[in-house]
Formats: structure tokens, C-alpha cells, sequence
């Protein structure tokens, strides 16, 4: 069965090219979100094995939903997105459990290399 | 003439209330008048042009473009066998379109339907007739009796509509 | 034509000029309140995705000023500068700036120089102060004006294009009413507004039907992974090439044959492509080939699937037709190689000889067909055994306008989908023949059966239709040659109305069972004419023939 992504990203010209990188190389994106409130309620509803994370978001930082996701799903897989400049924040994301991090601007190449392997990772599956 | 507007549908109320009122469209089937409450009725208006269509039972007349609607016009004197089968539209008829969930029906009624109101209480429940005593009675809210004497026949439109109701064909075609 | 890279581009022009006024408004709330958390909030972020954004897309300078206020923004935030002073002006002129930057990226121009902007900026981040050039800030009407500037591209649901689409159909219905009715009244005045609504209402529907097509592409591109996963499953290493992605077509009819062409594809690769040791043997190079190819032809767009594998085994079609019932040993005996193929596309009939996970565990093409015939689309096969087999899908550019022949029966109209028309044909009672109770004319060295129309809609019940006379024919017959998956049928019908573009309404419940009906339209006349449904006469006619 093909792996399931929800992108959370607030840029709609970023999750297009995401999801259509994801969706080529065969993965099921089961959802966009736009913002941590409603990353948080498709990542309930779509349970979703792997979500790429932006950590600067409007209405959240990318780290909240991150600490939310870790408490009410832990064995969901997540990648953080970011451009550079945010290093600190990354850190921060890894340390919350985050898998990897891609950073902006990303190559289709980086991205898949990066998606495929998280979701390959396993041993995360203990709750963080 | 062309067209009688109708007032928007009354919101539901509960039926026990004894002072709750009723409004009906009322139309001669045969030699008896029968109701359908005004909330099942999007509109009345002469009939448009019937184009025949085939593989339809007789009692379905055809179909009219109602509005740029295509919709069913169907005949209940037929249907209901009040008058013999296939007979051709008069002149000049009225279609009274009713609607169900995701479709409208135009029934086909030879003189003008009228708005009529009463009493919810004046509409005592269907007696139990015997099952195949006609095909009408499964299709019956109640029937209403008026203080001046006679009775209208309240069709419940929720039931007549269901499209195997209304084909009853019997037994589709072989051409699969 | 629109490629992945101009759709981006696009999409980032959209975003980065809605960027650009949200800065423009979120500036104006920090000049009332310097403290204003939020906005201020707002802004880094905007300038963090614009950086992002146009880093991905390559407008490096772009990116370089969106960094730089992304920085001198979080520092503002984190209460290490404050809004005020010079620093105000430093910002404003680096909006203005970015909105200039990305309005040069939408008219492919070069990007503005940045180069003393940056330097001011680099300088406030390190807590200099900058250097203003009194002389080149005039703030001119026209450069006030640009602040204005919406985005040029919205996105909008299919939904409300179908609605729009919908619409457009009954005004045009209307529009031919009125055409029809200012040629009766004969008045000029009239006469001219109506040729005016028909040249407008014209230009409508072909923008409606314009802004409803996308590329194939968008369908086309999703298959090198799918065919990368069958080929692993099956073990063989096929070479796929597309071609054509951006050739146009309705979103909607592409949404509707995809999976038909997931069907045919997984199809090929499995069955039609042979094994690495069975290519070896057959002289063939072990990686098999498979095209993915689109093309326009006429009004229709042709999706062709062509594979350089074994080919169709037309015997062994015919031996399983006639296994299945489909067909007696001597009809199928007596049929051609298409006659042949088109059995592949019954329900249920699959030349699967083991049924394997990816072919779809024995389903049919049937659902190719399904597809087409719903579009009113065609299907046509080529093979040549040993040397590969190419499936092409003619699909409508467009649903909304079909071209018909309306035909007339007992004084009432029929429309009959051109796609499905071959030809027409007036013939002489001597021109036919009765076989087996079936009327036939021979046409093009084939042998046609024919049949009134009549008898076709208004057969009823089980029986077979009567057995074919020619007692009651008198003059020269008006005969429709319709054509259904390479079965060509003749219709007799009283007469021949005209040919016209129709605009094609499902019939709605309880009448949708009908399968005869494709649908009706309304004529310009306001009259309502029944659409027929090609296939469904075939198969019936197949079915009730005595």
C-alpha cells in the first residue's frame, strides 16, 4: 500500500510543489494544511504515516504542532521543513522528535531521499 | 393564469398541536379531489410541450422541459387507474411539479389546482384498506373531511416518488 | 500550453504578490502601533516563505531582500531594534523593492538592481545606521498606483466552473430559441440583437470551455511510477516515453478516464509486454517500450497507449468469445480481427492467464469502454501479433458541445451523437437483403445490418424482435450508419433533420434507467429531443436480433 504524507506547509506554491514531487513518486498525499490548527485536526483525521512540517506557520509555530503531534500521535513520522535561517528552531524540532529536516528551497531528489528514508525508519515508532 | 405562485414552504411544526394549520394544493384526479401538501410542491403551471419518450410505461406522458428541467410528466388518473390507460393530453392542461430529494416530477391534472387550507386535525389517518385494494392507498397521508361536506385525498408525495415506485416496469429490458 | 515549470511559475506569482499586500498592510499597522505583535509576527513570515519561494524558483536577488527583511524583522520582534526612525524608511523602500522585484518576475523582466538597499539593510541588522539618498526616493503617482496590483490568477473549484459550464449550456439553448424566434417575427432590429447574443453567448461558451482544459500532462506524469512498480512486480524493464503533455483537454473528462488509462497501461506492461526470456527469444530487445502519447486531431484529443510486445492473439480471442458464449463457433468464425477484438472490451472477459495482483485479478477492459461511452468517446486498437499492440482513447476536447445528426422518427426529433455516426445512407429496397431475419446492405465490402429505429425503442418484454420483411418498404430507405466498437449497425429512420452542436442534459430520476437515452437537449425550437445512446442500441440490438 502506498504510503499516506499530509503536508503542513502556509505557502500554497510550496505544498503544490511538494505534493506533486510526493504524489509523482507514488506516495498518497491524504492532505494539505495551512496552518497548526489545521494540521493538527487532518493529522486526527487522515492519520496520515508521515507529515512534512513547516515550522514557521501563521497561526502556530511549527513546533507546537509538532509537541501536540508527538503527545497525541506518536507514531506518526515527521519531517520538518525550513528555509535557511532557522537552524535554531530545527534543532529544537529534532531534539521534539521530528525525523529529519529538508530545507527550502529542496530538490525533488532531497526530498524523496529524505521522505523515503523516515518513513523506512521504524525504530522511531516508541512513543518520543 | 399561466402560473399560480406559491408561498414559500412553511417551516415543520410539531404535529400534535391541534390549532396547527395545513396548506394543500388541491386537483380532480377522476371524480375525486386530492390534496398534496405545499411544502412537497415547487410549482404549478400549464403544462409545456410533452415529448413522448419511449420505453415508458402509458401513465408516464413523456417528459417537458420544465424551466430548463428536464422532468417526468406523469398521469395519476392512469397511475392510479381512475381512468383507462394512454389517453392523449387535452388542450390545455396543468402540470403541478412536486419535488423529491433530488429530482422534481410534474403530475399532469386537467383543471387549475387551487391553494386550500385547513385544520391538521381535519386530516384523519388512512383507514386500512385491504393491500391490493388499488395502488393509491400506499401513496395516502390521510384523507381530510370538510365541514361543507365532501373529502380531499392527501398524497404523500415522500412515497409516490421513489423512482421504482413511479417506473414499476415490468423488469428492465434486455439490452445488457 | 501550460508545463509543470510555467504552472509554478505562476502559482508563485499569485503568492507572491498576495505576499506583497499583505506586507503593503501589515507595514501600515506597525506605523500606527511600532508594538503590534502580531503583524509584526506576520511579516517575518512572509518574508521567510517569499525567501523560500524564490530561492525554489532561482530569483536569487529576490531572495537575497526577502532574507534581509526576514532577519531585520525577527530582530524587531525580539525587541533588539525598534520600528522607528530611519529604519521605517529602510523597510518601506524594501517593500517596495520586493514589489517591484516580483512584478519584473511577472513580466519576464530583468530584476532591479538591489545592491544599495541590501547594503542599508546589512547595515541595520548590524546596528548602523544606514545611508539615505534623499535623491532617488520621489514617490511618484505611478509608482503609488503599482501598490494596487492584484494578483492576476485565481484558483477556483471545478465545481463552479461545471456550474458556469451548466449555465452556459441553457443560454445557449435559449440563444437558439431566440435566434429561431427573431427569424419568424422578422423584424431587423431584432433580428441583428439576436445575431449579437449568438456571437457573444458563442464567445462565452468557448471562454467557459477554455478555462476548463488543462494539460494531459497533469495525467500523463503520474505513470512512469506506475509503470516503475507493475514492471518491478512482473519482473520485465519497460522503457516509457510520453509525449503530447500538453496538449489540452476538460478537466473533468481527464478526472473521468483516468483510471481507464491506469487499466490500460497496467494492462500492457503485464500482458502486453513480454518477459525479459521471452523478448530474447522473439529477437526483441529485453527492455520493452512503452508510449504515452497525445495528440489533437480535428476537435478531439487522441490518448494513445502503444506497447512493442506480443500483440493481440486474435485465435485465441476468438476461441475464449466463443467459450464465453459471447458468440457462436460459426459467427466468430466468419468476424474479423476487430470484430474479434472488441470482444476484450465485455464485461468480465479477461485474457489474463494468471490473474496477478497488478492486471486487476481478472476485470475486463470493460472498464475502458464504460468510460469511453459515457464521454460518447471511441476506442480503437491496433496490434500486430508478435510486434506490439496500441490502444488509442478519441476523447472530446470538451464536454459541453457534441456535434449530432438529428434524425426524425414518427414526426419526432432524435439526436445521435456525431462521434458514433459513420455515415448515411439512402438505399433502394433492391439494396437489401434479408439474412437470417435480418435486414443487411453491404457498405464498404461489409455486410451491415440494419434495423428500423422503431422497432429498437419500442420493443418491450423478452421476445426477439420480429423476423425482418421488406414487404412494407417502398422507395429509397433512410439509413444512419452508427458505429460501436468497431460494429457498424444501420438505423432506418423516417428522415434526416440536420446536423447541429448540442448541448447534452442527463436525463434526470425516475427516467435515468433508461440506457437507450444518453440524455435530451433542448432545440433552438424549445423542443425536446431525446439523445440516443449508440452503445446501448448496439447491445440491445445484439441481444434481441431473431
Amino acid at each position: 500500500m502506498n504510503k499516506r504524507i499530509l503536508i503542513v506547509d502556509d505557502s500554497f506554491y510550496m505544498r503544490t510543489m511538494l505534493k506533486n514531487m510526493l504524489t509523482d513518486a507514488g506516495y498518497e498525499v491524504v492532505g494539505e494544511a495551512a496552518n497548526g490548527a489545521q494540521a493538527l485536526e487532518m493529522a486526527a483525521s487522515t492519520t496520515p504515516d508521515l507529515i512534512t512540517l513547516d515550522v514557521i506557520l501563521p497561526d502556530n509555530t511549527g513546533l507546537d504542532v509538532l509537541k501536540s503531534l508527538r503527545q497525541t500521535q506518536p507514531a506518526t513520522k515527521v519531517v520538518m521543513c525550513s528555509a535557511v535561517g532557522q537552524e535554531v528552531i530545527v534543532t529544537e524540532a529534532i531534539e521534539n522528535g521530528a525525523l529529519a529536516y529538508i530545507v527550502k528551497p529542496f530538490s525533488e531528489e532531497k526530498v524523496l531521499e529524505i521522505v523515503g528514508s523516515a518513513l523506512q525508519n521504524d525504530a522511531s515508532e516508541q512513543p518520543a | 393564469m399561466a402560473e399560480i405562485e406559491l408561498a414559500t414552504p412553511t417551516p415543520k411544526a410539531e404535529r400534535a398541536k391541534p390549532t396547527e394549520m395545513v396548506q394543500l394544493i388541491v386537483f380532480r384526479l377522476g371524480d375525486e379531489d386530492y390534496g398534496i401538501r405545499i411544502e412537497q410542491v415547487k410549482e404549478v403551471t400549464v403544462t409545456p410541450e410533452v415529448a413522448r419518450m419511449p420505453k415508458t410505461p402509458p401513465f408516464i406522458k413523456g417528459i417537458a422541459n420544465l424551466r430548463g428541467d428536464i422532468i417526468a410528466i406523469i398521469d395519476l388518473e392512469e397511475r392510479f387507474r381512475l381512468r383507462p390507460a394512454g389517453r392523449p393530453l387535452p388542450e390545455r392542461s396543468y402540470t403541478v411539479a412536486v419535488e423529491a430529494a433530488d429530482y422534481t416530477l410534474g403530475l399532469v391534472v386537467r383543471e387549475v389546482p387551487r391553494p386550500f387550507t385547513l385544520p391538521l386535525s381535519q386530516i384523519e389517518a388512512a383507514p386500512e384498506f385491504v393491500q391490493d385494494a388499488g395502488t393509491r392507498d400506499k401513496y395516502l397521508e390521510g384523507i381530510a373531511k370538510l365541514p361543507e361536506g365532501g373529502i380531499i385525498i392527501v398524497l404523500d408525495m415522500r412515497k409516490l416518488l421513489t423512482p421504482s415506485e413511479i417506473m414499476r416496469l415490468p423488469g428492465r429490458a434486455a439490452s445488457k | 500550453m501550460k508545463t509543470r515549470d510555467q504552472e509554478y511559475r505562476e502559482l508563485f506569482m499569485a503568492e507572491a504578490l498576495e505576499y506583497y499586500d499583505s506586507m503593503s498592510r501589515h507595514l501600515s499597522e506597525l506605523e500606527r502601533n511600532p508594538n503590534a505583535g502580531p503583524a509584526l509576527n506576520e511579516l517575518f513570515r512572509l518574508m521567510h516563505n517569499l525567501k523560500a519561494n524564490a530561492r525554489a524558483m532561482g530569483f536569487n536577488d529576490l531572495g537575497e531582500v526577502a532574507h534581509h527583511l526576514e532577519t531585520l524583522f525577527g530582530l524587531i520582534r525580539d525587541q533588539e531594534r525598534t520600528f522607528s526612525g530611519p529604519l521605517i524608511k529602510v523597510v518601506f523602500t524594501g517593500v517596495d523593492a520586493l514589489g517591484n522585484m516580483i512584478r519584473a518576475v511577472g513580466a519576464n523582466q530583468p530584476l532591479p538592481d538591489a545592491t544599495a538597499l541590501l547594503d542599508n539593510l546589512d547595515r541595520l541588522v548590524r546596528g548602523e545606521a544606514p545611508i539615505l539618498d534623499e535623491a532617488d526616493a520621489p514617490e511618484t503617482e505611478e509608482e503609488a498606483n503599482k501598490k494596487m496590483e492584484l494578483s492576476d490568477l485565481v484558483y477556483i473549484q471545478v465545481k463552479k466552473l461545471d456550474n458556469l459550464l451548466n449555465l452556459v449550456g441553457e443560454l445557449v439553448i435559449d440563444r437558439d430559441r431566440v435566434m429561431t424566434l427573431a427569424q419568424e417575427i422578422g423584424n431587423p432590429a431584432l433580428l441583428a440583437t439576436a445575431q449579437h447574443l449568438f456571437r457573444i453567448s458563442d464567445d462565452l461558451q468557448y471562454s467557459v470551455m477554455d478555462a476548463r482544459l488543462v494539460g494531459v500532462g497533469v495525467l500523463l506524469n503520474k505513470f512512469p511510477r506506475v509503470v516503475r512498480d507493475v514492471a518491478s512486480a512482473e519482473d520485465k524493464e519497460v522503457e516509457l516515453t510520453l509525449s503530447g503533455q500538453d496538449v489540452q483537454i476538460d478537466r473533468n473528462i481527464l478526472q473521468i478516464i483516468t483510471d481507464a488509462l491506469l487499466h490500460l497501461v497496467r494492462n500492457a506492461v503485464s500482458h502486453g509486454l513480454e518477459t525479459k526470456d521471452q523478448r530474447h527469444k522473439a529477437g526483441k530487445s529485453p527492455i520493452g517500450h512503452l508510449t504515452l502519447s497525445a495528440m489533437t486531431e480535428r476537435d478531439d484529443v487522441l490518448i494513445q497507449v502503444r506497447d512493442d510486445g506480443r500483440g493481440i492473439d486474435t485465435e485465441a480471442v476468438r476461441r475464449k468469445a466463443v467459450e464465453r458464449g459471447l458468440t457462436t463457433a460459426n459467427a466468430a468464425a466468419t468476424l474479423d480481427e476487430q470484430a474479434v477484438w472488441a470482444f476484450l472490451f465485455e464485461p468480465g472477459f479477461s485474457m489474463a492467464q494468471q490473474v496477478t495482483d497488478i492486471s486487476g485479478r481478472g476485470v475486463g477492459l470493460d472498464v475502458v469502454k464504460l468510460a469511453l461511452d459515457s464521454l460518447g468517446g471511441q476506442l480503437r486498437v491496433e496490434s500486430q501479433l508478435g510486434v506490439g499492440t496500441t490502444f488509442t482513447l478519441v476523447l472530446p476536447t470538451s464536454i459541453a458541445v457534441k456535434g449530432a445528426l438529428l434524425v426524425e422518427l414518427d414526426d419526432r426529433p432524435y439526436a445521435v451523437p456525431l462521434l458514433h455516426t459513420d455515415t448515411v445512407l439512402a438505399l433502394h429496397p433492391g439494396q437489401i437483403s434479408i439474412v437470417g431475419g435480418v435486414l443487411v446492405t453491404h457498405f464498404q465490402e461489409q455486410a451491415v445490418p440494419l434495423v428500423p429505429l422503431r422497432q429498437l425503442l419500442h420493443d418491450e418484454g423478452d421476445e426477439l424482435l420480429p423476423l425482418a420483411t421488406k414487404d412494407d418498404m417502398t422507395g429509397a430507405q433512410q439509413v444512419l450508419v452508427v458505429n460501436y466498437n468497431n460494429r457498424r449497425l444501420g438505423l432506418l429512420v423516417d428522415r434526416f433533420i440536420r446536423q447541429q452542436n448540442i448541448v447534452i442534459k442527463p436525463l434526470s430520476k425516475p427516467l435515468d434507467t433508461i440506457d437507450l437515452f444518453g440524455g435530451v437537449t433542448l432545440l433552438g425550437s424549445g423542443q425536446v429531443c431525446l439523445v440516443l445512446d449508440v452503445p446501448a442500441l448496439t447491445r440491445l440490438f445484439l441481444a434481441k436480433r431473431p
